[in-house]
């Protein structure tokens, strides 16, 4: 079949929506959109454990029946950010991301110079179809690498 | 202090991580996007056949995103940076993790983080990217390779069984003829929109008198038709720049003696009619053409480009230019003969091997000239790009 589908609405949204512990967004509302999703660009990579021992221990130890956990990375501050004060956008020009305790990366919130479409293979087509997730306006951006800091 | 802790973001890591594309938009295909009744997108390559039929020099695969009216070549671009994608998360990692990330944690007082998470769902290393080259995208080259070609002519005295029998005027429906018609272009990298003003230029026709088929008429049978539509109309008095019914001009096509056996399938009739009728008037493809009128100066252009393409298609067969016009001249209604001059002829569409003759020049033969004209707006738009395949392009 030459020719994909690609749906301009995403159709699991509704049902994300209605899970009812949908977590509360942590980002500065620029970021925010209507799904969540936000993009964050970074020099290098996260490498993370791959090892599927590790995998089943963690998964074992929470509670949690579905083999999906979270590992840790660091922490993301945007510390010119204010709620108070949304409309004002000198924020952005500062970004932190710690990488564990002891290292820090400073970056930026940009606005994309285009906007971009998060794509992602239709759940329960009978062909395969694709579907726009999200357009995502800004990114968190890390261009620098990482410092050591001493002090949080 | 208390500022700070609202602002900082627990950040992890999620798995299983998911598969995301990210898409770069241009400032239409967003609109379109985030209109409240957004169409369905295609992404199209080519069949395998069309593939080979009709090369692309710039690329082997190739994927094009489409609109209803728009296309566009996806390009994957790689970067060195990885792109994460975040969610909102409740941040459930175990106590012992917390450590990784935070000195204080399990004490009292500590950052209330798990409330306050993102994870990263998923990795993208390239993004796609979308263009169009500097010629457009057209649907002729594969129309051309996908249509059968219709060339009958009129003395053969239907010994060829081409559409000429008695119910060829309308054995198909037109909501058949439209599927049909839908899924030849289903095969064809292009837009809807694109491929039917395609479907349109060429005068393709479906028929479905011996079996379903769609056609596109060689420049002899188009000429053919047209010579058929002028001595019918005349007959009938039928003034062509003003409105007439096509059902009238069909009937005027036909001899007493031929309503039997029409001298060519009445869709063709109309797909010719269609090509060559007042633009603004010209209904969609997905609608019956009704009704019509043409525009003397624009007929008289395109009968003497299909004129020259039926008589002298190549160099070699090269024909007398004072023949020439006196043979468009004789194509045309009485009172249009003053219009037909070589100069009123489209750009480029002729080539004069000697100063006495003239032959045809295939449209896709046309465009080195157009695009040496349009080079340097294309080297003056390749500097503001931040894609070096068009940067570089300029200079070769």
């Amino acid at each position: 079949m030459p020719s994909i589908k690609l749906q301009p609405r995403c159709s699991g949204s509704a049902k994300r929506t209605t899970t009812a512990s949908t977590p509360n967004n942590p980002l500065p509302a620029l970021l925010q959109t209507p799904s969540g999703l936000a993009l964050l660009e970074l020099q290098g990579t996260i490498n993370v454990p791959s090892g599927d021992e590790d995998d089943i221990d963690y998964s074992t130890s929470t509670d949690n029946p579905a083999s999906t956990f979270e590992t840790p990375i660091g922490k993301l501050m945007f510390p010119d950010y204010s709620v108070h004060n949304p409309d004002d956008t000198k924020w952005m020009k500062r970004a932190y991301m710690y990488v564990g305790r002891y290292q820090r990366m400073t970056g930026e919130v940009k606005k994309l110079p285009r906007p971009i479409a998060v794509l992602q293979r239709r759940q329960a087509a009978e062909s395969e179809e694709l579907e726009v997730v999200e357009i995502v306006r800004y990114k968190i951006f890390f261009k620098s690498r990482p410092e050591p800091v001493t002090t949080v | 202090m208390s500022t700070q802790a609202s602002s900082s973001i627990l950040f992890t890591h999620f798995r299983p991580q998911e598969g995301f594309r990210l898409l770069e938009l241009t400032p239409e295909l967003e609109e379109l996007l985030t209109s409240k009744d957004a169409p369905v997108l295609e992404l199209k390559s080519p069949s395998t056949a069309l593939a080979q039929a009709v090369v692309d020099p710039t690329a082997n695969d190739y994927v094009n995103l489409c609109t209803p009216t728009q296309t566009y070549r996806i390009r994957q671009v790689q970067s060195s940076n990885s792109l994460h994608i975040l969610r909102p998360s409740h941040g459930e990692i175990s106590q012992a993790d917390i450590k990784v990330v935070e000195e204080e944690a399990g004490e009292s007082g500590a950052l209330n983080l798990p409330d306050e998470a993102v994870t990263a769902v998923a990795k993208c290393s390239s993004t796609l990217e979308l263009h169009i080259p500097p010629g457009g995208f057209s649907a002729i080259p594969f129309l051309e390779k996908s249509l059968r070609l219709y060339d009958r002519r009129s003395d053969d005295d239907g010994d060829i069984a081409m559409g000429g029998s008695a119910d060829s005027t309308s054995p198909l429906g037109f909501k058949e003829m439209r599927t049909v018609r839908e899924n030849v272009c289903q095969d064809i990298p292009v837009s809807t929109a694109q491929c039917e003003q395609g479907w349109m230029q060429l005068c393709a026709f479906v028929d479905g008198a011996e079996e379903v088929a769609c056609w596109r008429p060689s420049a002899r049978s188009r000429l053919t038709v047209w010579k058929r539509l002028v001595e019918g109309a005349v007959l009938q008095g039928i003034d062509l720049e003003k409105q007439f019914l096509v059902g009238d001009l069909w009937k005027s096509v036909l001899d007493d003696e031929e309503e039997m056996e029409p001298p060519f399938p009445r869709g063709l009739l109309e797909a010719v009619v269609r090509r060559i009728c007042i633009a603004d008037e010209r209904p969609p493809l997905a609608d019956d053409i009704k009704w019509a009128s043409f525009d003397k100066i624009e007929c008289t252009q395109w009968v003497g480009e299909t004129y020259l393409a039926a008589a002298a298609p190549t160099v070699s067969s090269a024909i007398g230019r004072s023949e020439f016009l006196r043979a468009w001249k004789d194509c045309l209604p009485e009172t249009w003969r003053r219009e037909a001059a070589l100069s009123k002829l489209p750009n480029g569409c002729y080539n004069s091997p000697d100063p006495t003759t003239i032959c045809f020049v295939e449209p896709s033969q046309r465009q080195p000239t157009n695009k040496t004209a349009s080079a340097p707006a294309t080297a003056a738009k390749a500097k503001n790009t931040r894609n070096w395949h068009e940067l570089l392009k300029g200079h070769r």
